[in-house]
């Protein structure tokens, strides 16, 4: 679908944008960067930004008051640079026996436990090519940070023209 | 045939760890310890490094309490220093180390601990989590969320982040407090107060159904020892340290923390990175002693703040003046994030915390300091030797879990004779084992993990090394 330019203001409104992991852990930290990006881009005024170590019970506020959550992660695993994005199913956080950090889909179930509101959550996977101490992302991971940042805009853009649901299963850009 | 029980890993803790049983050749418990089996060695790595680096260095310790080590390391440079914080800076440290107490008391109860509380010890351990919880009793999930993003919060406001701020320094803090800033928290200390006090009144309608475990969750004698402010209250911050024995007499009194090594004695064992700390004059290992939010409310005279010097009195009037069984560190916890809560409101409505004079610059005067406060899991001292120029030369860290050790491996032996009846491994001793450890709530270092990441594996080896049962949650 074609993005604008421009998202207005308004449509960010009610959006809500996680980026999580350790940003002491060079490819970790994409989500830091991701929700640093957006924080500082004018196309995205009116969203919330958060930038977390973890997801962690306390976020369950956040997301309930939300109408759309974006989460932002590194992923080991899948080909360094590898975009992939789901769309989180809260069913499947009902079962899990975590204590004081959680899952997407805990956390999408405790928000609706908690405050009776569920919204459409998708998570951002970028696959990783370095773990090791450092505060920089790989020259692969920097390369497709343009691209997440675009992915996030789709995902707005969609939400706020209340198109139909969002990307679901797995993509990869 | 002698032969041990081993739970390896503690779940639901701060970090890793294992518990072995000892049987004889009955099969009745003998012996238990509590293996810290994760090595952090901070008091090395420092070493070399410039001492404006220490509390950014140390805070890093942990993820749960990094506030707590920035806030006695920073007391400990201000020593080294030779300054005292301005009146102010000292203030903006309070509420910053009460904030900390609260989130991590929150994490504790609510997270932690109510699983069990609610469900019970047997309950099937994919039911006992925060869901759970949620879905059994969601306004108890609601508060511990609540209680805990409030103390979170106010970390951030004042940090510019939640986990590893900057904000406190050798000297002070490192920006005055906005009056925004200021307006902001108060504005949410009633509701984070109201939902305290629903989980307090919670927990003492259910108080009773937990009989059986308050009198084999770690139920003896013991010494307890915190911080207390010139009118005998709480201190969470500074003041002198007080030691109280089992009938209510002071061991010691007035003490100067700083002259720490005078009365506590550490000793290392080879089956653990965690050291002992025990009472000098008693001697190891029966010098126990315990810390942390039982031991606060059993040293002090009176909370100091008004609502939660009437749940102290309530606290007293059920379980007597010096309870013995640490499973009332739930209890005496929900109390203390009360205080703490209260406090962090005297202090931003205190009429100079608004003041730009928060932070004392100076070179290096002293080759030596000691800082001490209260970390949410008990007293924390942080001691550093320098050289001329400002490097480390020495540290030496007690640590609140270290001052509780002696006493968690006694809980766990009570509860193991109490519990385990046979070699073969049974839940329901398991589960009372580690619940055990986690009235404690132990933080062995920053590291978080969670049932179902980390499989919880028992095993049963006999006398000659071999496998003789083992259970795999």
């Amino acid at each position: 679908m074609t993005v604008p330019a421009n998202l207005s203001s308004l449509a960010n409104l009610g959006s809500l944008v996680v980026g999580y992991g350790n940003p002491l852990r060079s490819d970790d930290g994409i989500g830091w960067v991701i929700a640093g990006r957006v924080a500082a881009d004018p196309r995205f005024a009116g969203i919330e930004v958060l930038q977390r170590h973890q997801l962690t019970p306390e976020l369950a506020l956040d997301v309930s008051r939300a109408d759309l959550v974006v989460l932002v992660d590194a992923r080991s695993g899948p080909p360094a640079g590898t975009i992939a994005v789901e769309r989180v199913d809260p069913a499947g956080g009902t079962g899990t026996t975590w204590s004081h950090h959680l899952g997407p889909p805990n956390l999408v179930a405790l928000a609706r436990e908690l405050y009776g509101r569920a919204p459409e959550v998708h998570v951002i996977g970028v696959g990783v090519a370095s773990l090791e101490v450092g505060e920089r992302l790989s020259p692969a991971v920097e390369r497709v940070v343009d691209d997440v940042m675009d992915v996030i805009a789709r995902l707005v853009h969609r939400t706020a023209a209340a198109e139909p649901q969002g990307v679901t299963g797995s993509s990869h850009a | 045939m002698t032969s041990q029980i081993v739970i390896d890993p503690i779940t639901r803790i701060e970090g890793h760890s294992k518990i072995t049983i000892h049987l004889d050749d009955a099969g009745e418990v003998t012996d238990a310890q509590f293996h810290v089996t994760q090595f952090r060695g901070f008091e090395r790595i420092v070493q070399g490094r410039p001492i404006h680096e220490m509390p950014s260095i140390m805070a890093r310790i942990c993820g749960i309490c990094p506030v707590s080590h920035l806030i006695a390391s920073s007391k400990a440079c201000d020593q080294i220093l030779a300054v005292e914080p301005p009146p102010t800076g000292a203030d903006l440290r309070r509420v910053m180390n009460l904030a900390q107490m609260v989130q991590s008391n929150a994490l504790s109860f609510f997270h932690l601990s109510s699983p069990d509380l609610l469900f019970g010890f047997d309950a099937d351990p994919a039911k006992r989590n925060i869901i759970g919880v949620a879905q059994a009793n969601p306004q108890l999930a609601r508060d511990g969320v609540g209680v805990r993003r409030f103390g979170q919060q106010i970390i951030e406001w004042l940090g510019g982040k939640r986990i590893h701020p900057a904000w406190v320094v050798p000297g002070g803090v490192d920006a005055p407090l906005a009056e925004e800033t200021r307006d902001r928290i108060l504005s949410t200390i009633p509701e984070a107060i109201a939902a305290i006090e629903r989980a307090l009144a919670w927990y003492k309608s259910s108080i009773l159904q937990w009989e059986e475990e308050a009198s084999t969750f770690g139920d003896f004698r013991s010494a307890f020892m915190g911080l207390v402010d010139q009118d005998g209250n709480i201190e969470y911050y500074d003041g002198s340290l007080r030691v109280m024995d089992a009938d209510g007499h002071l061991l010691a009194d007035r003490i100067d923390p700083r002259g720490y090594q005078d009365y506590l004695g550490e000793a290392v064992e080879p089956w653990s990175y965690l050291k002992s700390t025990y009472w000098k004059v008693l001697g190891y290992p029966d010098g126990v002693y315990r810390v942390g939010p039982l031991a606060r409310l059993i040293v002090a005279g009176q909370a100091g703040t008004p609502r939660a010097d009437i749940e102290l009195d309530e606290f007293r009037r059920r379980l007597g003046r010096v309870p013995s069984s640490s499973f009332h560190y739930h209890y005496a916890r929900l109390i203390d994030t009360l205080c703490a809560a209260e406090r962090i409101e005297e202090l931003l409505r205190g009429p100079d915390i608004l003041s730009p004079r928060v932070r004392s610059f100076a070179g290096i005067n002293s080759n030596e300091g000691i800082g001490v406060s209260e970390a949410p899991r008990g007293t924390l001292i942080h001691h550093y030797r320098v050289d001329d120029d400002g490097i480390v030369e020495w540290a030496n860290l007690v640590i609140a879990t270290g001052h509780n050790n002696l006493a968690m491996n006694r809980s766990v032996l009570q509860v193991a004779k109490r519990y385990v009846k046979s070699a073969h491994l049974e839940e329901p001793m398991l589960n009372r084992v580690e619940a055990v450890i986690r009235c404690f709530d132990p933080c062995l270092s920053c590291s978080t993990h969670a049932l179902g990441e980390m499989p919880l594996q028992i095993q049963l080896i006999g006398p000659d090394g071999a496998l003789l049962d083992e259970l795999m949650r």
